[in-house]
């Protein structure tokens, strides 16, 4: 204080400007922040937009609409001033997410130089008022790839944005007064510790033109990290709905309060759950739920094909209020645009859905770029990034679909052993419960021999009683299929999973896919305190043989042994096969073969020691097994 | 001596830079958000929209707002902001100020609401140009229910009347004005709160006007100190600020907005009558020319849209207004008018105002039912 006014006669301008040192201190860190992280920052030359780089790789994320129409080889620049090739991944149209992946240069002894890549933050823990860093290449300014940096305040979370013609519904997103502007497209949102916690890409524009309006808004890091590893599979990902919509109830007396209620419900899983017309949704996923907006923010973290807890309420005369927490199945958000062959659909696709007024996306037509002509993309050789692209209606890319659909098969058919060598009989003898009966007598599974021409049989045994089913007998009638009775198809989703691991690919001519990642849930006999907690990530291959539709899943075990940017892209670890979900009706609750406790046989082999049984929210029979036969 | 110290005194906390590890903005956000309300009125129509923001002032639930287009309606609602809905009315409008006083009209409104304290806010020392200021409003309906509201960061540009800046046009308010360099005044904005960085409320955010000499957007709110001298018809002067205006409530007397037309009316007669001004921004189409009149003589017609006057743009009647208040009799004026598919150059002359000129329309009229808008 003394040492101030004592300067202020000899320096006054220097005293007034003297600034906080913590001011000093923010602006350093700030400083430092960007010059850590801007080397991830993209440049999509194709497309003119921005992405970011979230794994040494070269796998990176940007928008739908940045990609959009561009094909499957694109250009991106980098901070180093570098041009790069890139090629398409995987894309989500409703949620405005594409995952694209650069390809490496080489050092001079042929290694990969590995890619610097952004650390991926919690967007959960983003708050109003927080500090954020937005980069990319708006107005295309950066011709050498420099990202420009904008600084501003976290205006709000968990926003909902309507979505425009069926795509870019922006559901709990972070809304930002940082400046976003057109080419900020696809670009990182840092907060000050340098992580990345969002994708910008839109914002609320009105009579001031497609530039920034002190609104921008980004899709949050932790939407993206439920998508993509789907993405990742080189898919076209599809959002969730619930098979239920909802609307706002007030009570008469207590106007204040509204309640979020099913107001339509259709076939669905949602039904089959047990929700009703005027349920008062609690919960989804664990996370509050007081508005409509909630709803469909929590809703649009999803994609299609997830379980997810819902808690409902509901108030019945005379029995008063009965709380419940189910797990449901979500279905698709767009309308299919291409049959179970692959083939469009006419008319397929989202029908156009009237846009809020005043509502954009920073892409638009793309900005003129005074006194400089557009970057100029070098003619040359074909993109080497067309090797690792193939073109699949129903799929992004196939090439990385493939390619992740023969790993998951390989861990299939080769993780526990050669089990493709006994094509004979397969027995499993044990004990076991029959829903949460014991079962008194012995238990045993047995598969026939699998041969051209002969008969095979799936038999299961249970304290007696013999369940049989032939399942390329002609004419099964649906019965027979779903054998026994209340399993849901037990002994027809048992062959299957015969078939699979002896045979693998070959015993499915209609090919099977990948399905990307989702939760698979510990068959419980009670719903736990925390159901989406105890999910574990897992690997999903899609198939059909004969009338049967089937989801295989995989974890990686041990779980979650991923550290750094492998934790948020696809662990890569071991995987084995946990679970198989066969569906005998598509409007019927599949039926679940749980396969856990692997140990090895005596041969070295391993196969699962306990086999669960499951259809709808019970299990229908559990086999411990004692001993394990395979000829 | 003690004047000079208090002085000094408030210097140093003035110079006080933005403090990074003071209170956490969240928590700043969420002490400001409790003390604002979402308001929904008329609108939805020719993009006027149908929402606003509120401030509220008081425990029993006076709210401060702009008075726009909103407030035009018998069914007012608040989203108090915990999410509960209640209704409002209309108490007392200051058009000089360009605000209203709203007052919770609900039995079930409790009477402790959170409320910033007009009085104290406005004997704090006004912020200078640089310090770092926060802007709270539901702009572009972001928001619904308990949902937060919008929070900006910018910094005070200036403090300045508006209306006073050659080319800034639709400002009712003429009184000194916080200049933003945040884009606050959004569609929905008007009627939000400008604070401190400590969630010290500054000004209510006005509305969306710009420049139109360069067509941009100036962003900026009425200060809580508003408060400037009138002279009205009578040559009688009067004081008006936001402090009467909240103190007064239901006892508050406005200005006669006649006055201030008057102050503002065209000192040159022209002859054109035009469309009744309907919207914030009614364009100016001919409605009729008097006969032997400049206009007549000049051939305007029925129907001419007047785009431009001596190249300077004429989006709105009001901007046509603004224009002949500033001319001299006599003096010839170049206007470009669109006639059907035509632009067509006239040159007019207007005349000095005849002493018994018919009554000049006041610069808000009341809404005529008809819809001369095209």
């Amino acid at each position: 204080m003394l040492g101030a006014l004592l300067a202020s006669p000899l320096l006054p301008a220097l005293a007034v400007a003297q600034p906080d040192p913590r001011v000093l201190a923010e602006e350093i860190r700030r400083v430092e922040v960007v010059r850590r992280v801007g080397p991830s920052v993209v440049a999509v030359v194709t497309g003119g937009g921005s992405g970011v780089v979230i794994h040494p790789d070269g796998h990176a994320l940007t928008n739908y609409h940045v990609v959009q129409g561009q094909g499957g080889a694109l250009r991106c620049g980098l901070a180093d001033g570098v041009l790069y090739d890139a090629v398409l991944v995987g894309l989500d149209k409703v949620g405005d997410v594409a995952l694209i992946r650069l390809l490496p240069k080489q050092e001079k002894d042929g290694k990969d130089i590995p890619f610097p890549f952004a650390p991926i933050g919690d967007s959960d823990t983003v708050r109003v008022g927080d500090w954020s860093l937005a980069m990319g290449n708006p107005f295309l300014l950066a011709a050498d790839f420099t990202p420009t940096v904008t600084f501003g305040l976290v205006s709000g979370v968990q926003r909902y944005q309507y979505p425009e013609r069926g795509m870019f519904e922006y559901t709990d997103c972070i809304q930002v007064d940082t400046s976003i502007n057109p080419g900020n497209s696809g670009g990182p949102l840092f907060n000050l510790d340098g992580q990345l916690i969002g994708i910008n890409g839109r914002g609320s524009f009105d009579k001031r033109g497609r530039v920034n309006s002190g609104v921008g808004y980004a899709i949050t890091i932790n939407q993206i990290a439920n998508f993509v590893g789907t993405l990742r599979s080189g898919l076209l990902v599809d959002h969730a709905s619930l098979g239920a919509t909802v609307g706002s109830e007030s009570d008469a007396e207590e106007a204040q309060r509204t309640r979020v209620v099913i107001a339509n419900l259709i076939t669905s899983d949602a039904e089959r759950r047990g929700l009703m017309l005027g349920d008062e949704i609690i919960r989804l996923a664990g996370r509050r739920i007081g508005t409509v907006n909630q709803f469909k923010n929590v809703l649009g973290l999803f994609p299609k094909g997830w379980r997810v807890p819902i808690t409902y309420r509901r108030q019945t005369e005379g029995a008063g209020t009965q709380t419940r927490q189910v797990l449901v199945r979500l279905m698709g958000y767009e309308r299919r645009e291409v049959d179970e062959n692959g083939q469009p659909v006419p008319g397929g696709g989202q029908p156009p859905k009237p846009a809020k007024p005043g509502e954009g996306r920073p892409g638009g037509p793309r900005p003129p770029m005074p006194g400089r002509p557009p970057t100029e993309v070098p003619e040359g050789p074909p993109s080497p990034a067309l090797k690792l692209y193939e073109e699949k209606a129903g799929f992004a890319n196939y090439h990385f679909n493939k390619a992740r659909k023969d790993a998951a098969l390989a861990a299939i058919v080769t993780g526990w052993g050669d089990l493709a060598r006994s094509s004979g009989v397969w027995t499993a003898k044990g004990k076991g419960l029959l829903g949460e009966k014991k079962i008194e007598g012995p238990v045993s599974l047995t598969w026939s021999e699998l041969a051209k021409g002969k008969a095979e049989t799936v038999v299961a045994r249970l304290d007696g009683v013999e369940f049989m089913l032939e399942p390329l007998k002609p004419d099964l009638t649906p019965q027979a299929m779903a054998e026994p009775s209340g399993s849901g198809g037990m002994l027809a989703s048992l062959h299957l999973l015969r078939l699979l691991l002896s045979q693998g690919e070959k015993a499915f001519p209609a090919g099977l896919n990948h399905a990307g990642e989702r939760p698979l849930y510990p068959p419980l006999d009670q719903p736990p305190e925390d159901w989406f907690a105890s999910r574990a990530n897992a690997q999903v291959l899609e198939g059909a043989l004969g009338g049967l539709r089937f989801a295989a899943f995989l974890v990686a075990e041990p779980a979650n042994a991923a550290t750094g940017p492998d934790r948020f892209l696809a662990p890569s670890g071991p995987q084995r096969l946990a679970c198989l979900e066969v569906w005998l009706d598509p409007d019927e609750d599949p039926c679940e073969i749980h396969l856990d406790r692997v140990r090895p046989l005596a041969d070295g082999r391993s196969l699962p020691h306990l086999i669960t049984s499951r259809q709808g929210d019970r299990n229908f029979m559990r086999l411990e097994v004692e001993s394990w036969e395979l000829r | 001596m003690g004047t000079t110290l208090g002085l000094f005194l408030a210097a140093l906390v003035l110079e006080q830079p933005a403090q990074p590890a003071d209170a956490p903005l969240a928590d700043v956000a969420r002490r400001v958000d409790a003390r604002l309300v979402k308001l929904y009125g008329a609108g939805g129509v020719k993009g006027l929209p149908a929402y606003g923001t509120g401030v509220v002032v008081s425990p029993t639930g006076y709210v401060l707002t702009i008075n726009n287009h909103l407030l035009d309606t018998s069914s007012l609602r608040v989203h108090m902001a915990d999410g509960t809905r209640l209704e409002a009315k209309l108490i007392a409008a200051e058009p000089e100020l360009d605000l209203a006083l709203l007052k919770i009209d609900d039995p079930t409104a409790p009477d402790d609401l959170p409320y910033f304290d007009i009085g104290l806010a406005a004997k704090a020392p006004p912020p200078r140009p640089g310090t770092l200021v926060l802007g709270f409003s539901n702009q572009f309906q972001i928001a619904t229910r308990d949902e937060p509201l919008t929070v900006q960061r910018g910094m005070v540009a200036a403090i300045a009347p508006l209306a006073a800046r050659i080319g800034v046009f639709q400002v009712p308010y003429r009184g000194p004005a916080l200049v933003v360099d945040a884009i606050t005044n959004n569609p929905g904005a008007a009627g939000g709160a400008l604070t401190t960085r400590q969630g010290q409320l500054l000004g209510i955010v006005g509305r969306e006007v710009s420049n139109e000499l360069t067509q941009t957007w100036i962003n900026y709110a009425i200060p809580v100190w508003a408060s400037f001298e009138l002279t009205d018809a009578q040559g009688k002067s009067r004081r008006v600020s936001l402090t009467e205006l909240v103190e007064k409530k239901e006892a508050y007397k406005p200005s006669n907005p006649a006055d201030r037309a008057r102050e503002r009316a065209p000192s040159v007669e022209t002859g054109i009558i035009l469309v009744p001004d309907v919207v914030e921004r009614t364009p100016a189409y001919v409605d009729a020319v008097r006969p032997v009149s400049p206009a007549s003589r000049a051939g305007l017609q029925p129907d001419d849209l007047i785009l431009a006057v001596e190249g300077m743009a004429v989006p709105s009647i009001g901007a046509w207004r603004e224009i002949l208040s500033g001319r001299r009799p006599d003096e010839p004026m170049r206007l470009e008018i669109r006639r059907g598919d035509k632009i067509e150059q006239v040159v007019i002359t207007p005349v000095k105002l005849p002493a018994t000129a018919p009554p000049k329309p006041a610069n808000n009229p009341p809404k005529p039912a008809a819809n001369p808008a095209r």
